[in-house]
């Protein structure tokens, strides 16, 4: 039992590690609070792209930080699909049961992800299928539509650095991010 | 032209329809697995004041080495010295013995600002200059250009073709976490750096006039299409829909833009008007619907869906009417891109645990795989529609760009600093 707990406080460590090595933006601040806000865009000129751009690496923050430090009762964030699938599973189905109730009135962004292979656009879809999936059930489960935006990673934000098949488990996933 | 239609390794393969445009050295593209032309292309003589005789003709030669037709004869050899050939013209006897088909004379002039280079190209057997003598002239710090569009010039004469070489490729370069646009020239020199990898950045596409890119960012947070006006750096946001805005193709005329949305629920491809702004949707299957890429007329769009159970390509007209699948082998075929010449789709093929670039007629016939590898992607013709780029992720390695000869010959690593990693390329039309 101790050797097991150690092992997944190593792998998160690790997997933290990696994250924030990759994308070191701070979790809070005008930039992320930017990032995540639609209307935080004007679009009609160059600034847009200027001002927001030290926005996007946030993300990977968030990302980081849900998988720890969740308060008590917390539902874990996150589930798995099957190869080129956006199917919710029996397993997830309960996983996102208990994120439904623990949300209440609470917004999320339901990011899709994919494993690295297959083509970049395909798979950005494909995420998108799978955060979709993901938003119909909440909303089957209660929670307001209005609550729950979508985002799409495709492959390019993977959760482990592998290219085995263990590697791609990993990889398909949605993430609740609330 | 016995001597000049070059020996052929493989008779059977034939992929071009083109017919040779003149008699004389000319070589026949239209087999693959050509013998290279032999061709000298010593150092173009500098008039006094000058000094960019020999790097002009290293670009001109590496150029056209690349392209896979030419054999670079090595200049040590040479019997004949570039003032003698430029003054003089060709001894064709000297050319002959060091067994050049066809040589090249240049000779150029460096002014304080501008570099002017002149040249003639001879066919050594016949005797006789192949077209006439031209100049080209480029701002000082653009001499590389000038070079490039004496390799053009020397591409269209000799294959009937035009050429490709003075021309852009933008790409999403990758280096950590971080991505970001950049564009170099075909060659994978003069490489600048467009945005400074703050956001993620995916995709970028040349208009077809080479003067803007649809890309797409996450810089708002959620993948949203820009417009990138390159000679005045404005950029705008062109679409803004909720969810997924992804897969920007332009129209050949430049009018119009082909996109993936999801604002009605599913991934889906629209048509919409760059000018008004009206949005067109043309597909309504319940899979995916994406990669849209125009033919050359305009008139149709060749796409990926997965409505069949795996992804597949598909066309249709440019209203969405008529949704053929042209694929039918393999369990994964993608990322479809459409030839400028309009005889071929070139897309993704995956099976058996590797990727790789296949071409395909847009019947759905004649299917050949010219790459393979653990993951070649996101291919993207030449404006000549001749030589495909693309995208070769090595496992564990991180990703670089690569060319094709639509022969399935003269593979080519796309130079590029070895500590970075590109993907998506978008080739340019041959710049003005």
């Amino acid at each position: 039992m101790m050797t097991k707990r150690f092992h997944f406080l190593a792998v998160t460590l690790l997997t933290l590690g990696l994250l924030s090595a990759c994308g070191s933006v701070p979790e809070a601040g005008p930039d992320g609070g930017q990032a995540g806000a639609a209307s935080g865009r004007t679009g009609d000129d160059g600034r847009a792209l200027g001002r927001a751009d030290g926005s996007a690496g946030s993300l990977d923050g968030r990302t980081a930080g849900m998988a720890d430090g969740k308060m008590a009762g917390e539902p874990e964030h996150r589930i798995y699909f099957a190869l080129n699938s956006d199917e919710i599973t029996p397993n997830s189905a309960s996983v996102l049961t208990h994120n439904a109730r623990w949300l209440g009135k609470r917004n999320v962004t339901i990011e899709g992800h994919c494993d690295e292979r297959g083509t970049r656009e395909y798979n950005l879809a494909l995420g998108q299928k799978r955060a979709d999936s993901v938003k119909q059930f909440l909303i089957s489960q209660g929670v307001e539509p209005s609550r729950i935006r979508t985002v799409s990673y495709g492959k390019e934000r993977p959760l482990v650095n592998g290219h085995s098949e263990a590697a791609w488990n990993k990889n398909r996933r949605a993430d609740l991010v609330p | 032209m016995t001597h000049f239609t070059l020996r052929l390794l493989l008779t059977c393969l034939l992929i071009l329809s083109c017919a040779p445009a003149h008699a004389g050295l000319q070589i026949d593209i239209s087999k693959g697995g050509l013998q290279p032309l032999p061709i000298a292309i010593p150092q173009f003589l500098d008039q006094p004041g000058g000094a960019s005789g020999g790097r002009i003709a290293d670009v001109v030669a590496a150029d056209l080495e690349r392209s896979g037709l030419f054999q670079i004869l090595e200049r040590k050899g040479f019997l004949q010295d570039p003032a003698s050939l430029w003054q003089q013209g060709p001894n064709f006897k000297d050319w002959r013995i060091v067994g050049a088909e066809a040589v090249v004379s240049g000779s150029v002039t460096d002014t304080g600002t501008e570099v002017t280079a002149d040249f003639f190209l001879y066919d050594v057997y016949k005797g006789t200059p192949v077209g006439k003598g031209q100049r080209f002239s480029a701002p000082k710090k653009d001499w590389h250009m000038v070079a490039h569009r004496i390799a053009d010039e020397i591409y269209a004469r000799l294959t009937g073709e035009s050429g490709y070489f003075s021309s852009r490729i933008v790409f999403v370069a990758q280096r950590g976490d971080k991505k970001w646009l950049s564009i170099m020239d075909q060659d994978g020199l003069n490489r600048v750096d467009m945005t400074e990898g703050r956001s993620l950045v995916l995709t970028p596409r040349f208009s077809p006039n080479g003067d803007n890119l649809f890309f797409l960012s996450y810089v708002s947070g959620e993948p949203r299409i820009y417009k990138w006006e390159l000679y005045t750096g404005k950029k705008s946001l062109v679409d803004d829909y909720p969810g997924l805005n992804s897969a920007p193709s332009w129209s050949p005329d430049g009018s119009r833009m082909a996109l993936t949305l999801n604002k009605d629920g599913n991934p889906e491809i629209y048509v919409k008007d760059l000018a008004s702004g009206h949005l067109t949707r043309l597909t309504h299957s319940t899979g995916i619907d994406t990669s849209p890429s125009w033919s050359p007329d305009g008139r149709r769009i060749v796409f990926n869906s997965d409505r069949g159970g795996t992804p597949q390509i598909y066309t249709m007209n440019a209203d969405g009417s008529s949704q053929t699948r042209i694929t039918f082998e393999g369990n994964y075929n993608a990322a479809p891109s459409w030839s400028p010449r309009g005889d071929l789709i070139a897309y993704v093929k995956g099976g058996g645990g590797a990727f790789g670039i296949a071409v395909i007629n847009p019947q759905g016939n004649q299917g050949r795989n010219l790459t393979s590898s653990w993951m070649d992607e996101s291919p993207a013709w030449a404006p000549n529609g001749r030589v495909i780029a693309f995208t070769r992720e090595i496992q564990g390695k991180g990703s670089r760009l690569y060319t094709i000869d639509l022969t399935g010959y003269n593979e080519r690593a796309v130079p590029m600093d070895p500590d970075i990693n590109a993907s998506d390329p978008s080739w340019s039309p041959l710049l003005k």
